[in-house]
C-alpha cells in the first residue's frame, strides 16, 4: 500500500502533448492570436512587419503590466475596477512631481507611492466599510478620476524630461524598454505565484475564503496586501505609459482601461470566483487583446467590430474556462 | 514547537493531574441568541474526549471556540493551566491547537499537498515556497497513516467526501501539535473508513496527545472515548467515564430524559 502510493506521488515524466496540456486556456488563446494573425496578414500583409509587431507588444505590456496586478487579485478573490483611474492617476502624479522639479527617478517613486496608497483605500473601504470590492473600486474610480483632474485643471502635462520620456521609448538591439520591463514584472509576479507561500496563500483565499481563515491565514493582510499590488502595478503602468507618450494625460486611463484589463486577466483564464488563473494565461490574454485592437486598423475593419470581437471572446473564453471546469470537477462524492 | 515536547514528557500513558485543555463556564451569544449557556470541559493528554449532543446543543460552538474562531462572551478557556484568548484560528495554532473541522475547510482547487500544509507552507529560506518538502511531508503523513488518495498532487475538487475527510484529519495529524479537535471525523464515511479513522485517533492517544472530538455517532464513541461529554442546549451537562456508562444514560442525557446529574469521577477530582 504504501509502495503504491509512493508510486503515485512521484511525478511522471510529463509528456509534451497531453491532454491536459492542450486543453489549458494558454493554448486555446495562442491558436486564436495565431488565427486572427493569418486572417490579419491575408488581407494586410503588412501586419508581420517587425514595426508592427513591436507596436503590438508595446501595447500588450500597458495591459499587461496593469494585469499583474489585478490578475493576483482576482485569483485571491478580489476586484479592482479603479485600475483605470489609479492608472491615470500615477501617471499624472510622476508627471506632476517632474513639473514641479522634482529629479524624474524621485517622481516616479512619488507616483508608484499614490498607487500604493489608492490601492490602500480600496482595502480599507472594503475591510473596514464591508462595501463589497465591486462597488467599493467602481467608487475609488469616480473619486481618483475627480482628483486627476483637479491635479491638473484637465491638462495634460507637458514637457517631461527627455531622459523620462527615453525610458519609455528606448529600445535595446530592436527590443523596446517597456517589452524588457513587462517581461520582468511579469516574471516576478509568476514566481510570487507559483514560488512563494504568498502565493498559495493568495489561491486558498481565493479558492475558499472560509477555509483559508479556518486554517489560520491572516486573511485581511493577504487582502490589503493584494489592494496594494494591483494600486502598484496600475499606478506603474500609468508612469511607463506616460514616459512613452511624453505627457501625463488626464484621459490616457478611464473606464475603457479598467474593462481591458478585466477582459485580459479573464481571457488569460482567471476565474472569477478565485483561485485559479496563471500569469502567463493573462500575458497571452493581454497580447490577444493588442493584437486584436492592431488587427482590426491594419485590416481597415470599422472600429465598432473591434468591441464586438472582443465581446465575443470574452464570453466565448469564460464559458469555455466554465465546462473545462466543469469537466475537471464532476463531482464524485 | 516547545508545547510538543512538554506533552511528548508527558506521554508516558499515565494522565496528567493538569487538564491539558479547559474550559470554565464559557457562554457565547450571537445576538439574542444565546448559543452557549455554560459550558466547562476538561480533556486531558493521552485521552480521546468525546463530546455528544443533539443538533444545536452547542458542539460545533464549543468548538469553534477551542480553535479560535469565535471568542467567548463568559468564562475561561485555559491551556496546559494558563488562562489564553484565541485571537483567531492561528493563535489557536499557536498555542498547540489543530482542528478538524465538519466543513473540512479544505481549498477545492489546490491540490492535496498544499491543503495539508495551509496555515505552515514549508519554506526555504524565508521567502520561498519548499514544494519538494511539502509533497514528501504530505506523503509521508498519508503513507504512515496508510491513507491511499492517489498522488499528492491531485486536486480537493477530484476527490470524493470521503477521501477529503480522510484528508482533512491527515493535515491536522501532519501538524503535529499536542491537542488535536475534530468536528464530525466520520460524517462522510463508510464502515471501513470509520474504523480506520479510529485507528487514527488511538494512535494519537497512544503518543500522549489530547483528543477532542465531536460525534453523533454512538457506536463510534462507546468504541474510542475514553471520556464523554453530553451537552444539552448550551450547557455541558455530563461528563462520564466510557467504561462507567452506558448507551442508555448517554442517551438520556442527551434527550433530557435523564437529569443533570454530578459525575462521581468528576465530583472527587
Amino acid at each position: 500500500m504504501t509502495a503504491m502510493l509512493n508510486e503515485t506521488a512521484t511525478p511522471q515524466r510529463p509528456k509534451f502533448f497531453t491532454a491536459d496540456r492542450l486543453l489549458r486556456p494558454e493554448t486555446t488563446l495562442i491558436a486564436v492570436i495565431v488565427l486572427i494573425g493569418i486572417a490579419t496578414a491575408a488581407r494586410n500583409p503588412n501586419f508581420l512587419n517587425v514595426g508592427n509587431l513591436t507596436d503590438i507588444a508595446r501595447a500588450a505590456v500597458i495591459y499587461f503590466v496593469m494585469a499583474c496586478g489585478a490578475a493576483l487579485l482576482m485569483i485571491g478573490g478580489g476586484l479592482d475596477f479603479s485600475v483605470g483611474a489609479v492608472f491615470t492617476l500615477g501617471g499624472i502624479s510622476a508627471a506632476w512631481l517632474m513639473q514641479a522639479g522634482l529629479p524624474w527617478p524621485l517622481a516616479i517613486v512619488g507616483g508608484l507611492v499614490v498607487g500604493l496608497l489608492a490601492g490602500y483605500i480600496n482595502s480599507q473601504v472594503i475591510a473596514r466599510l464591508h462595501v463589497p470590492p465591486i462597488i467599493a473600486t467602481l467608487g475609488t474610480f469616480f473619486i481618483f478620476t475627480g482628483l486627476s483632474v483637479q491635479l491638473t485643471g484637465g491638462q495634460d502635462i507637458v514637457p517631461l524630461p527627455t531622459a523620462f520620456q527615453r525610458i519609455g521609448q528606448g529600445a535595446v538591439l530592436g527590443v523596446p524598454f517597456v517589452v524588457i520591463y513587462a517581461i520582468v514584472i511579469g516574471a516576478m509576479f509568476w514566481f510570487l505565484l507559483e514560488h512563494t507561500p504568498f502565493g498559495i496563500e493568495v489561491r486558498a483565499v481565493g479558492g475558499n475564503r472560509k477555509a483559508a481563515i479556518a486554517n489560520g491565514l491572516r486573511v485581511a493582510r493577504i487582502e490589503t496586501g493584494l489592494y496594494l499590488l494591483a494600486g502598484l502595478t496600475a499606478a506603474l503602468a500609468g508612469i511607463i505609459y506616460a514616459a512613452r507618450v511624453g505627457s501625463g494625460q488626464v484621459s490616457a486611463g478611464g473606464s475603457s482601461v479598467t474593462l481591458s484589463v478585466v477582459t485580459a486577466v479573464l481571457i488569460g483564464g482567471v476565474s472569477l470566483l478565485g483561485g485559479l488563473g496563471s500569469i502567463t494565461g493573462v500575458a497571452v490574454g493581454a497580447i490577444l487583446l493588442s493584437e486584436i485592437d492592431n488587427a482590426l486598423i491594419v485590416a481597415a475593419v470599422p472600429p465598432q467590430y473591434n468591441t464586438i470581437v472582443v465581446g465575443v471572446i470574452l464570453i466565448a473564453a469564460v464559458a469555455i474556462d466554465h465546462l473545462r471546469r466543469e469537466r475537471l470537477y464532476r463531482v464524485r462524492r | 514547537m516547545s508545547l510538543t515536547g512538554e506533552v511528548a514528557t508527558a506521554a508516558a500513558g499515565e494522565r496528567a493531574s493538569m487538564p491539558a485543555l479547559e474550559l470554565r463556564g464559557v457562554g457565547k451569544s450571537f445576538g439574542q441568541v444565546r448559543a452557549l449557556a455554560r459550558v466547562d470541559l476538561a480533556a486531558f493528554a493521552g485521552e480521546i474526549h468525546c463530546i455528544v449532543g443533539d443538533n444545536g446543543a452547542g458542539k460545533s460552538t464549543t468548538l469553534k471556540i477551542l480553535s479560535g474562531i469565535y471568542q467567548p462572551d463568559a468564562g475561561d478557556m485555559r491551556i496546559g493551566g494558563a488562562t489564553v484568548a484565541l485571537r483567531d484560528a492561528a493563535a489557536a495554532h499557536d498555542f498547540g491547537i489543530a482542528v478538524v473541522h465538519q466543513d473540512l475547510a479544505l481549498v477545492e482547487c489546490l491540490d492535496v499537498a498544499t491543503n495539508m500544509a495551509l496555515g505552515d507552507i514549508p519554506r526555504r529560506g524565508r521567502f520561498l515556497l519548499d514544494r519538494p518538502r511539502m509533497e514528501a511531508e504530505a506523503g509521508k503523513v498519508l503513507s504512515d497513516l496508510k491513507i491511499r488518495v492517489g498522488s499528492v498532487r491531485t486536486q480537493i475538487g477530484l476527490l470524493s467526501g470521503g477521501e477529503r475527510q480522510i484528508v482533512a484529519i491527515a493535515r491536522a495529524v501532519r501538524m503535529n501539535l499536542p491537542i488535536i479537535l475534530l468536528d464530525e471525523p466520520t460524517a462522510a464515511l463508510g464502515v471501513r473508513e470509520t474504523a480506520h479513522v479510529g485507528d487514527i485517533l488511538e494512535d494519537l492517544r497512544r503518543q500522549g496527545r489530547t483528543v477532542i472530538c465531536i460525534s453523533h455517532d454512538l457506536e463510534f464513541v462507546f468504541a474510542h472515548a475514553d471520556r464523554i461529554t453530553v451537552m444539552r442546549l448550551g450547557n455541558s451537562v455530563a461528563t462520564r467515564q466510557r467504561a462507567d456508562t452506558s448507551r442508555d444514560e448517554i442517551v438520556g442525557l442527551i434527550t433530557g430524559s435523564i437529569s443533570r446529574a454530578p459525575d462521581p469521577a468528576t465530583a472527587s477530582r
